[in-house]
């Protein structure tokens, strides 16, 4: 799977913990809101320089075609101004630098520094400048004006963003009318005998790898239990209604182990 | 998605050939933004190609609008890519172009001229010295199959034309074809004279 983009700090959870701070869900634990950004930091930073090779190890390449899947939905043409928030390391930015052209703009939007210059770097190298900007930026607090952008995505991303709706909002805010919003995440098999199959890949293999490659089991732990805790295809596309989008529509894939979302701004 | 795979491996292929030629994706590049939409309808298949200076972007879905959008049958399509008379092809029946065609054929100019420079690709696997030896050597073979068929074919040709006798002679048979215009013309001009005698008679018979 691709392990994840740094959204956000965590999931939100209303409920309230003893000492009435508001706690949010770390995985299946609940945490206190003010530890959560730490602990998803720790998350990335452990990540981030082997987060392609895990991403390739964990789909068996499967991520590739889901993103190449969400590039074909997002209709972005030369000159179009695209957001690509939890950027992560770079690879819908770079398709999109290439559909853009010169005179288009893409911003590689991520809250996590060690992320955002893995992502950077990896850019660099690959010879993408010019029509390439990155910010370190939280996705419900977009540091952009109204209607701005022609595109937004955001993959394997919200699930990690403490309140959904607020970055839903904000994302409507800085999209242009008739602009479009991608959500490619994970969601739930839509099959009883894959979602088996998956849960024991999940909790089983994932933690291994993650212990075998990157030394680290618990980040591939908290991946997951944060994908369990994570809206269902229908539940998102309520979330995105309710948020503004008009004519919102998803597409399973994997069978609905990720599914991408589109919306598009009124 | 298998499609979407599909397409994946395939366009990572073509790119792969169309970097051999050193001015191909240079070409390519006034053509960025552009999309082209291949609708085959037997078997019912639609393929969104988009080129650029990195390559040809292929895909199973677009989302926004194709600049030239091309109907046809997998045959048509097939003979229009194996063509150099590209335009005969798009202007048949049962092929329909919509939109800009310059963009198609622009596109399809850029793959038919081709010139791929394979000696670079096998050095980066076989290094400086084992490459001009190796595509010498290629070459050379390549020459002597060449020079070898078409001897074989001039060797046939004589062999049965003029040892076994079993076909006709090329000045032979020019000769024969010559004879037979000759005697095909004198023929019309005979009929053509009957004609005229046969109406002067009928109008002095009628006088």
């Amino acid at each position: 799977m691709p392990a994840f983009s740094s959204g956000d700090s965590d999931m939100t959870d209303q409920r309230k913990g003893s000492d009435a701070e508001p706690t949010t869900h770390f995985g299946f634990k609940n945490v206190p809101e003010s530890q959560k950004a730490e602990k998803v930091a720790e998350v990335f930073h452990s990540v981030a320089a082997k987060y392609d090779l895990m991403n390739d190890v964990l789909s068996g390449g499967m991520h590739r075609l889901w993103k190449r899947f969400t590039i074909e939905l997002s209709g972005v043409r030369t000159g179009n101004r695209v957001l690509d928030i939890a950027g992560g390391t770079g690879d819908l930015a770079r398709k999109f630098s290439h559909l853009v052209g010169p005179t288009g703009q893409v911003v590689l939007a991520d809250i996590n520094a060690s992320m955002l210059k893995v992502g950077r770097d990896r850019l660099l190298d690959l010879g993408v400048a010019g029509n390439v900007e990155f910010v370190q930026a939280d996705a419900e607090k977009l540091p952009f004006p109204d209607n701005h952008f022609d595109c937004v995505t955001i993959a394997f991303g919200l699930r990690n963003v403490t309140h959904k709706e607020d970055a839903l909002r904000s994302m409507l805010r800085v999209l242009k009318p008739g602009g479009r919003l991608l959500v490619l995440e994970f969601s739930k098999p839509t099959n009883t005998l894959m979602s088996k199959v998956y849960d024991a890949y999940s909790f089983a293999f994932m933690p291994l790898a993650g212990k075998l490659i990157t030394n680290d089991s618990e980040s591939y732990r908290y991946l997951a239990e944060s994908i369990r805790m994570h809206p269902n295809q229908e539940t998102l596309k309520s979330m995105m209604v309710e948020a503004g989008f008009d004519r919102v529509t998803y597409h399973n894939m994997t069978a609905g182990i990720v599914a991408l979302h589109r919306g598009i701004k009124p | 998605m298998i499609l979407s795979g599909l397409l994946a491996g395939v366009e990572h292929g073509l790119n792969r050939v169309l970097r051999l030629d050193s001015t191909a994706l240079g070409r390519l590049g006034h053509l960025t933004g552009k999309v082209i939409e291949v609708d085959c309808a037997s078997p019912a298949l639609k393929l969104f190609i988009l080129p650029s200076d990195e390559g040809l972007l292929l895909a199973a879905n677009w989302a926004a609008e194709a600049d030239c959008i091309l109907r046809a049958p997998a045959s048509s399509l097939l003979n229009l890519a194996l063509s150099r008379d590209k335009t005969a092809v798009l202007h048949s029946p049962e092929v329909d172009l919509e939109g800009d065609s310059a963009v198609l054929l622009d596109l399809a100019g850029v793959l038919q001229d081709l010139e791929l420079d394979w000696e670079y690709e096998l050095s980066r696997w076989l290094g400086p010295i084992a490459t001009p030896l190796l595509s010498g050597h290629l070459r050379s073979r390549a020459g002597w199959y060449k020079q070898g068929f078409v001897s074989l074919k001039q060797n046939l040709a004589e062999y049965l034309s003029e040892e076994s006798r079993a076909l006709v002679g090329t000045h032979e048979a020019e000769a024969r074809f010559a004879e037979l215009d000759r005697v095909k013309l004198d023929l019309e001009r005979l009929e053509a004279r009957v004609e005229r005698l046969s109406r002067s008679l009928k109008s002095s018979d009628n006088a």
